[in-house]
């Protein structure tokens, strides 16, 4: 029961970084791909009409959490206070910039939205890549289960740590490239003209950064968690993450080379899903690890609600996510066209 | 409670209040407006008539933008459970989680999938689909009002729970938790206070447009729309609704009932105060004029009931701000009644046919729409005053639920980011609302006169009553 609701939590978080992680992206690569007010215009409607849509998915990840893992929701949140709500801050600001932007034909103040938009979704992207480098590597949970951490201390990985060390720093940068690379595959999806071809050439290019980042990153984890290797190396659910890794990065690179740009917008899906869905499985059962004493950290079977507060969240969670895949089957009909730079169709077919 | 600046429960209920307040003004309005959308979508479907289709195009926009600040006010909602009330999440989640949860994934989803359909999807789905668009955003934002006044009845009035071997509560009964009769009457109280909202605010720009002059098809359509609802709506958050709230406390919080009235001791045949102070040093409303027998009546239903007085309960079970609580619920209540007031002679215009001719009428109109949103406010200020010292009414202590490792500066410094935040929001949200009510639903053309001066902007509809009317 409780190994189900981590998978499920798991693909939760899976669904909104896939989902939201594209607007990040995007808003990372907003002045490259696009050079004039118009084009800038053009890439925000590629994802105007479901920003909400995408950012909902982190409110379901969130009260997901509450009901399944209480112990770890009120441990982590309380302990990355000031972070949290530096996310929280720059979520409202992303949000706004998106949809007031539009708002008021203007270049003065669409130039001031769009560099909001910029500013927010670095910010975003920068701290969730620093929240998954925090999980790998661990907080110094005490023994009843709580901490409060600092920005950064000594840059250690071990101890009294902060939010920001060589390690977190460095989780941060191949998030930010990963995301811009999952953004620019959107893009290209969803645009037309020359917004299309610098992202299809941006893309590529960020591809190719990701993958030597990757295996530093990879190196470095294996340094800051080297039990979490030997896991990967004995857990075939592991080895099936792998294979889906593999797998994304075949189709990538073929979408990319036949320019089919669905099949590469799905692979970077599969991508980030697969790097995730792996991480979550090597850390299993731990939640959060404990940096002073390993027996401080938090395992799902600690922090997980009691028996029948997860059955029923079994009985009415299905039927949300079932509800959930259809709004997904009706927006994806939808929404099916390319946003051109002169229409305001918003990719609507 | 200790309101030292040093304590970190007093700072998160100050944040949590705000951030609650602030956010609560947005869906309010769409609660509100959702259905005048539903409604307008349907004529349109029905009658082919252009003009409804017209005034769903224009409150489209301005409810884009109020669900928009409504979504991204909305999160630091859920994530303050875990930032600033860890205490409170960890014993109660099996309980509260289980509406957050749903909230989430029943009515979120639901609502964020289509509202970008409700906007720019008109043409694209067609007439019926487009409706069913609205129907869905109007379906999940109340799904998600009920979840949420679910979680607020629990608090109030805790039903179907039970504790657990961790000494953590979870649910003895999922229906008892979901159909808790607190949580049935607070939701319909909310809602129809939530159409007060939405009715005042499309009478007020249709009061507006008439004043003007201008957009005078749509003008008439949301004056009188407006003015009808506003007038149901009011009438039933008083009665049955508010009657039936009031009467809950009286019977699961009589001691919130006493203060509610800055009642120190019991009597029979107790009286409402139209005027008066609570002075809780020295135990007494100072100046009070009463109706006689009103609030026995009120709580009870019969005009001799014996209510009781603060004086008959421990102390450390009084609602920590006796006076701030009285003030809110007599506000409120002024306002109701006001209310059912202006729209009913509203009504009683507009059924002489001299609504749009009265401009006395039409300036009231236009500027009373802030005051559903104050008397909005003040009930929850009731209620979560009201359910004061308790996070969880008679069985869980609010200074026992805040997140011991926050410290009250990092409390005080979040508060203090929101607070500018959410002021900058307000300013944006207002200039372009006020922008959009500016533009109108129709074209505006200019038109000059014979020196070639530009002397008004009018839609080309407008001109033709002008015309007609000369």
């Amino acid at each position: 029961m409780i190994e189900t609701w981590y998978v499920i939590v798991s693909f939760m978080l899976i669904a909104y970084v896939a989902l939201d992680g594209r607007n990040f992206g995007v808003g990372l690569l907003h002045r490259m791909v696009a050079r004039t007010p118009e084009e800038r215009r053009q890439v925000i409607a590629a994802i105007g009409p479901l920003w909400s849509w995408h950012e909902v998915w982190l409110v379901g990840f969130g009260g997901t959490l509450l009901v399944v893992f209480p112990r770890l929701m009120t441990s982590a949140f309380a302990g990355y206070y000031l972070a949290l709500f530096l996310i929280l801050w720059s979520l409202i600001l992303r949000g706004i910039s998106i949809e007031v932007g539009g708002h008021i034909m203007d270049r003065l103040w669409q130039s001031f939205w769009d560099f909001v938009f910029v500013f927010s979704n670095i910010l975003l992207a920068g701290l969730f890549g620093v929240a998954a480098g925090n999980l790998i590597r661990g907080v110094p949970l005490d023994a009843n289960g709580n901490f409060s951490l600092a920005f950064f201390t000594d840059f250690r990985v071990r101890g009294m740590v902060g939010l920001l060390d060589w390690y977190t720093v460095s989780v941060a940068v191949f998030t930010l490239l990963m995301l811009a690379a999952h953004g620019a595959t959107y893009l290209t999806l969803k645009t037309g003209g020359p917004v299309h071809a610098r992202s299809a050439a941006l893309a590529k290019l960020l591809w190719a950064g990701v993958a030597p980042l990757f295996l530093v990153v990879s190196v470095e984890s294996w340094v800051v968690r080297p039990d979490l290797f030997v896991h990967i190396m004995h857990d075939p659910i592991c080895w099936l993450g792998l294979l889906l890794l593999v797998v994304s990065i075949v189709m990538l690179i073929s979408g990319f080379s036949s320019m089919r740009e669905s099949r590469a917008f799905f692979a970077s899906n599969l991508l980030l899903g697969s790097i995730i869905a792996t991480g979550a499985a090597s850390m299993f059962p731990v939640m959060l690890q404990s940096t002073l004493q390993p027996e401080n950290s938090l395992t799902a079977y600690s922090v997980a609600a009691s028996r029948s507060t997860l059955l029923i969240a079994s009985v009415w969670w299905p039927m949300g996510l079932g509800l959930a895949i259809s709004y997904s089957v009706f927006i994806s009909r939808l929404y099916t066209r390319k946003v051109s730079v002169e229409g305001e169709n918003q990719g609507l077919s | 409670m200790s309101s030292n600046i040093f304590d970190p429960a007093f700072w998160s209920r100050l944040q949590f209040g705000f951030t609650i307040t602030y956010h609560y003004l947005f869906p309010q309005l769409t609660m509100g407006l959702a259905w005048f959308l539903v409604y307008w979508k349907w004529r349109g479907l029905r009658t082919g008539d252009e003009l409804y289709n017209k005034a769903v195009r224009f409150w489209a926009k301005i409810f884009g933008l109020n669900f928009a600040v409504g979504v991204v006010t909305g999160i630091p909602m859920e994530f303050q459970f875990g930032t600033n009330w860890a205490g409170f999440s960890r014993y109660a989640a099996g309980v509260i989680g289980q509406t957050l949860g749903m909230e989430g994934m029943f009515a979120f989803f639901l609502e964020s999938a289509f509202i970008g359909a409700l906007i720019w999807g008109e043409k694209r789905l067609g007439p019926r689909y487009h409706f069913l668009a609205a129907v869905a955003v109007a379906v999940g934002s109340w799904l998600s009002g009920f979840f949420i006044l679910v979680t607020n009845a629990f608090m109030q009035h805790p039903v179907g729970y039970r504790v657990e071997a961790g000494g953590a509560l979870g649910i003895a009964s999922l229906s008892g938790y979901l159909l808790n009769p607190w949580a049935l009457v607070e939701f319909a109280h909310n809602q129809m206070a939530a159409l007060v909202t939405g009715s005042f605010a499309v009478a007020a720009v249709g009061a507006f447009y008439s004043l003007r002059k201008l957009h005078r098809t749509q003008a008439q359509l949301y004056l009188r729309a407006g003015t009808f609802v506003a007038l149901v709506a009011s009438v039933l958050v008083a009665f049955p609704t508010g009657d039936q709230q009031a009467k809950m406390v009286g019977k699961h919080q009589p001691v919130t009932l006493a203060a509610m009235e800055g009642r120190f001791q019991g009597r029979s045949s107790a009286g409402v105060a139209l005027v008066g102070q609570p002075n809780v040093a020295a135990r007494r409303l100072d100046n009070p004029i009463e109706v006689p027998g009103a609030l026995s009546f009120l709580a009870y239903g019969h005009f001799g009931c014996y209510v009781r007085g603060l004086e008959e309960f421990p102390q450390n079970t009084w609602p920590d701000n006796i006076e701030l609580l009285y003030y809110s619920f007599h506000l409120m209540i002024t306002l109701g009644t006001l209310f059912i007031v202006l729209m009913a002679y509203a009504n009683f215009q507009d059924w002489r046919g001299r609504l749009e001719s009265c401009s006395w009428l039409l300036w009231v109109l236009m500027l009373a729409f802030p005051f559903p949103y104050i008397a909005n406010t003040l009930g929850w200020m009731t209620a979560e005053l009201g359910r004061q010292p308790w996070l969880i009414y008679g069985i869980f202590h609010t200074h026992d639920g805040y997140s011991n490792v926050v410290s009250s500066g990092n409390v005080i410094f979040t508060l203090i980011g929101f607070v500018g935040l959410y002021f900058v929001l307000g300013v944006l949200f207002l200039y372009l609302v006020g922008r959009e009510i500016g533009h109108g639903p129709d074209k505006v053309v200019t038109i000059q006169n014979r020196s070639g001066q530009i002397s008004t902007k009018q839609t080309l509809e407008d001109q033709e009553a002008l015309v007609a009317e000369l």
